[in-house]
């Protein structure tokens, strides 16, 4: 995996996943983190689980992204899902109490979709 | 988009980087508070005695309410007697009688005369009648029930005796009335009606917020227009930037508009074009603004021994921040010679050492049967030794002090302190409007708290007794008739900020009372007694701080609440995962045990927050349809005590201390509450209100953060419920959205019901003045105004025209702006 880390996005076609997914993949890691630290914070306080499991989430797909590998799409469609189960059962059909819920999850995941024909190239060869 | 993904892909990237960062800043959607101050004190016990006595003669009350909490208070107190027991309906000759008992000493005849009077009323079910001298002028208003005109004693008598059983005793008060003409207080007097004026700040003198006027409609509300701007002029200036709250509201009686400005000038325009008629500026000095400069409204007397073309015949009075009653003539603007020195009272007489800011009037003196009552703001949380909350009456003619009520010495202070001493320090205030009930000569005062807010055991008894209670105290004598407590020993300053309101309850004279913590109550005038149902809430944690003085049962309306379910962790807000994540962690290191969350040195919850709730806007009442409309606040504070040392060490001072320090600087200004040092107590408070995120600046609960709604009256049941306040405002970064989604803000400032089937308001963070259907809670007109809606609308007629009107000062913390316009609408004209 090394290899495709080294791989210069810019060149199409090839193997690396393009810089465009390396960054994103990056910003998962660390947006993923701060959930995920958060997260267990907030459960030690007797919280939500939810945000210590999609900060775990969003960690795995940035790796995964990073290491151009399609199962980032897979594992984030399913973080995706989770989350708008979740969201709804929290808050159900009140607009604005989702806007922190769906939001900024489904802008990501539209992100992650964007990625999918980088990762058909490299990908494959990869795995 | 194959490979070159990274174009297209980076900006959405990008954006959503922005999008979260950002996030953070997101709306304004301040919060605002415009909390004033007030005083608190804390309470105990509750509804006193008078309510048991009421009930045994009583007839009345249908819902009597439980019993519980308030009779067994305590007794003490009012027990001795005073006049609030008895009467209740016709047994008002009684009351009389046991006014003078115990007032004994000062009582004139006059009183009593006027408690029979009042008696009277109870006969008749709705309020209009009332009776009270003020205003007016030439138009009186189209409102029935005027029975005398003159005003005079005979009137009262004369009603007095066809309404009620005690014609007779009425008789001859009246005839020793008469002798007496010169001064304060006169018998009860016609009312000017609401219709086509709007001759007290609360429209008529029942407070309703409700005019018959009906040209305006929902089907041609769309066409409203502005038919004039004016502007006052007063606009802020050096130390007075940023700290305006004007939150004005004219009255209209005649062919003018009387209205103050935020310093307190006095200015009358013509109604139909808005052109100035005269304007009188006290020159209020801006080291005298408390926690805003604020003047929300004045009042209107007509004296009924004067001639027409007398000096002050009508009598336009205001008080100031600074501390001063001013009585000018309302045609011209000249100011009363008769009136205290030059037209002016100095309240500061008998209150103590002179600190600019810690003791202003922002409410409109309440004038009852020819006496001026006023009370004042004691700007909040500085120290336990601070100004008296004082309520004191005072010719309405001769600015002569009438008495004054210190309810920590009442008999030795109602002729002022003796030489060399001052009105009892530091207890509650009232800084909200008051209402007067010219029939039953009494006025009913919203109490707030004792200086110290969150802390109380160091209050006096006396003190815990009254604070966040409704006190009807007889306007003739200052001698107490009744109160009723809404919080027991109070450290969540939810001192009543409301305007009470009279109506009708199912046939018995009631005034209605909405509170910060929502609960609205409905009482007999009389007496006091409620006739909703008032419940209790038990077993209430006490905290560490001070457990042996946090009440650990309190009283609760079970007829209606703006209150909604106490918050859980899923109620926590954001733009993001991120900053609703750490709304979610703050929420869990907070203490949160529901409403009435005792204070606690680690940061606690309390919702809702002091400002409702009902705050000063207060409700309006509709006795055509039946319904209250209310806006309301739905939104958390996140507060933490600061132990004393931790306090001296931030540098938090007194108002006085900063003053010494540094010769008068005022305040920084800060939200209310934010860093009050409550000296004298062992612990400062620091409150976010609004409970907005550190991170973002968002508010950490979900909107919506204000609604409005109509509630029935005859069930207590709400008919409608909408959120108020839109987005338009507010953004990402400050950037207003220009959303016009309903989104709920946080508001201020009352409504107006009009016969037509509307609602004006503005209120919320928006800035839009808005027509709502009574029917529906629609909206379905609004107009963007120069700065925010912070202020009570009128309505009101010239010329077969019907205006609405409102003065959209703005809101220092609410962050609207502003602005020195006040600007009328009516319909375009028909040819």
């Amino acid at each position: 995996m090394t290899t495709y880390d080294t791989q210069s996005g810019a060149q199409a076609g090839t193997r690396g996943p393009g810089w465009a997914v390396r960054i994103l993949g990056w910003v998962c890691v660390i947006f993923g983190l701060v959930i995920f630290v958060g997260g267990v914070w907030l459960l030690v306080l007797g919280g939500s689980w939810y945000y210590a499991l999609a900060g775990a989430g969003l960690i795995a797909t940035g790796v995964l992204l990073n290491h151009g590998s399609m199962n980032a799409v897979w594992l984030y469609l399913a973080v995706w899902a989770a989350t708008m189960v979740w969201a709804w059962w929290e808050s159900g059909a009140d607009l604005w109490a989702q806007v922190p819920r769906m939001l900024s999850p489904t802008v990501i995941l539209v992100l992650v979709l964007l990625c999918i024909p980088a990762l058909r190239r490299t990908a494959p060869r990869t795995a | 988009m194959t490979d070159r993904t990274p174009t297209p892909g980076a900006r959405v990237l990008t954006a959503l980087l922005a999008s979260t960062t950002l996030t953070m800043t997101p709306l304004a959607l301040a919060p605002a508070f415009a909390q004033d101050s007030g005083t608190d004190t804390q309470t105990e016990l509750a509804p006193e005695s008078e309510t048991e006595a009421a009930q045994d003669d009583e007839a009345a009350p249908e819902a009597e309410a439980e019993p519980e909490a308030e009779a067994e208070t305590d007794a003490e107190t009012e027990a001795e007697g005073d006049t609030e027991t008895g009467t209740e309906a016709d047994a008002d000759a009684e009351t009389a009688s046991e006014t003078d008992a115990e007032a004994t000493a000062e009582t004139d005849t006059d009183t009593e005369a006027a408690s029979d009077a009042e008696s009277t009323t109870d006969g008749e079910a709705t309020a209009d009648t009332e009776t009270t001298s003020e205003t007016d002028t030439a138009e009186d208003t189209d409102a029935p029930a005027d029975q005398s005109e003159t005003g005079t004693a005979e009137t009262a008598a004369t009603e007095a005796g066809s309404e009620t059983a005690s014609g007779e005793d009425a008789g001859e008060q009246v005839a020793e009335e008469e002798t007496g003409p010169e001064s304060a207080p006169f018998s009860a007097a016609e009312m000017p009606q609401v219709g086509a004026d709007w001759p007290f700040y609360g429209g008529g003198p029942d407070a309703q917020r409700y005019t018959p006027l009906d040209q305006i409609t929902p089907e041609n509300v769309g066409g409203l227009e502005r038919a004039f701007v004016y502007h006052t002029g007063d606009m802020p200036t050096g130390s007075a930037e940023g700290k305006y709250s004007p939150e004005s509201t004219p009255v209209k009686v005649g062919d003018d508009l009387l209205m103050c400005s935020a310093m307190n000038i006095l200015i009358s325009i013509d109604a139909a074009t808005g052109e100035e008629n005269w304007r009188y500026d006290p020159e209020v000095p801006n080291e005298a603004i408390p926690y805003g400069a604020s003047c929300r409204g004045v009042a209107v007397w007509t004296d009924p021994q004067k001639a027409e073309d007398e000096a002050c015949k009508t009598t336009l009075m205001e008080g100031t921040i600074d501390a001063r009653l001013i009585a000018v003539d309302a045609a011209t603007g000249e100011p009363c010679a008769d009136f205290g020195e030059g037209g002016q009272v100095d309240l500061w007489d008998g209150i103590g050492e002179k600190v600019p800011g810690w003791y202003a009037v922002t409410a409109p003196p309440t004038i009852v049967r020819g006496v001026a009552v006023t009370g004042a703001q004691v700007k909040d949380g500085q120290a336990e030794d601070a100004p008296s909350g004082v309520i004191r009456g005072y010719d309405a003619r001769t600015g002569e002090l009438v008495w004054a009520w210190d309810l920590a010495a009442p008999d030795e202070m109602r002729d002022g302190p003796p030489e060399g001493e001052v009105y009892t320090r530091g207890t509650p205030n009232v800084w909200a409007t008051a209402l007067a009930d010219e029939e039953l000569g009494y006025v009913y005062l919203p109490l707030g708290n004792s200086s110290v807010d969150y802390y109380g055991s160091n209050r006096s008894e006396v003190e815990n007794e009254y604070a966040t209670s409704l006190v009807a105290l007889d306007a003739t004598t200052g001698e107490e008739a009744w109160k009723f407590q809404t919080v027991r020993n109070d450290v969540w300053d939810y001192d009543l900020g409301s305007q009470p309101t009279l109506l009708d309850y199912q046939g018995t004279p009631a005034v209605l009372l909405p509170s910060k913590q929502g609960d609205i109550y409905i009482l007999d005038r009389e007496t006091g007694e409620p006739l909703t149902p008032v419940g209790e809430i038990t077993d209430l944690p006490q905290g560490d701080i001070e457990p042996d003085y946090v009440a650990d049962s309190q009283p609760v309306s079970e007829w209606h609440t703006l209150r909604k379910d106490p918050l859980t962790e899923k109620d926590m807000w954001g733009f993001t995962p991120i900053d609703q994540l750490w709304c979610r962690i703050k929420f869990r290191q907070a203490n949160y045990e529901g409403y009435l969350t005792p204070p606690s040195t680690e940061p606690y919850i309390q919702y809702p927050g002091y400002n409702g709730g009902s705050d000063w806007g207060s409700v309006a009442v509709d006795p055509e349809r039946g319904l209250i409309i209310a806006n309301y606040n739905d939104i958390p504070n996140y507060n933490y005590l600061v132990p004393r040392e931790e306090a001296d060490a931030k540098g938090w001072k007194s108002i006085e201390q900063r003053q010494e320090a540094d010769n008068g600087g005022g305040d920084g200004g800060g939200a209310e509450g934010a860093g009050d040092p409550q000296i004298g107590a062992p612990y400062a408070i620091q409150v976010n209100a609004g409970w907005r995120s550190g991170l973002t600046g968002m508010p950490c609960t979900n909107p919506p953060y204000g609604g409005i709604r109509a509630i029935d009256i005859e069930t207590g049941e709400t008919v409608w419920d909408q959120p108020i306040g839109t987005a338009r405002r507010n953004g990402p970064f400050g950037i207003p959205s220009m959303l016009p989604m309903k989104i709920g803000t946080p508001n201020n400032g009352g409504s107006v019901i009009t016969a037509g089937g509307l609602i004006f308001i503005g209120a919320a963070t928006d800035n839009l003045f808005r027509a709502i259907d009574m029917e529906t809670g629609e909206t379905l007109w609004s107009d963007v105004l120069p700065a925010g809606g912070q202020a009570n609308p009128i309505a009101y007629e010239v010329d077969g025209e019907q205006y609405v009107l409102i003065a959209p000062g703005g809101h220092h913390f609410m962050e609207t702006g502003v602005s020195d316009a006040v600007i009328a609408y009516k319909l375009p004209a028909q040819d």
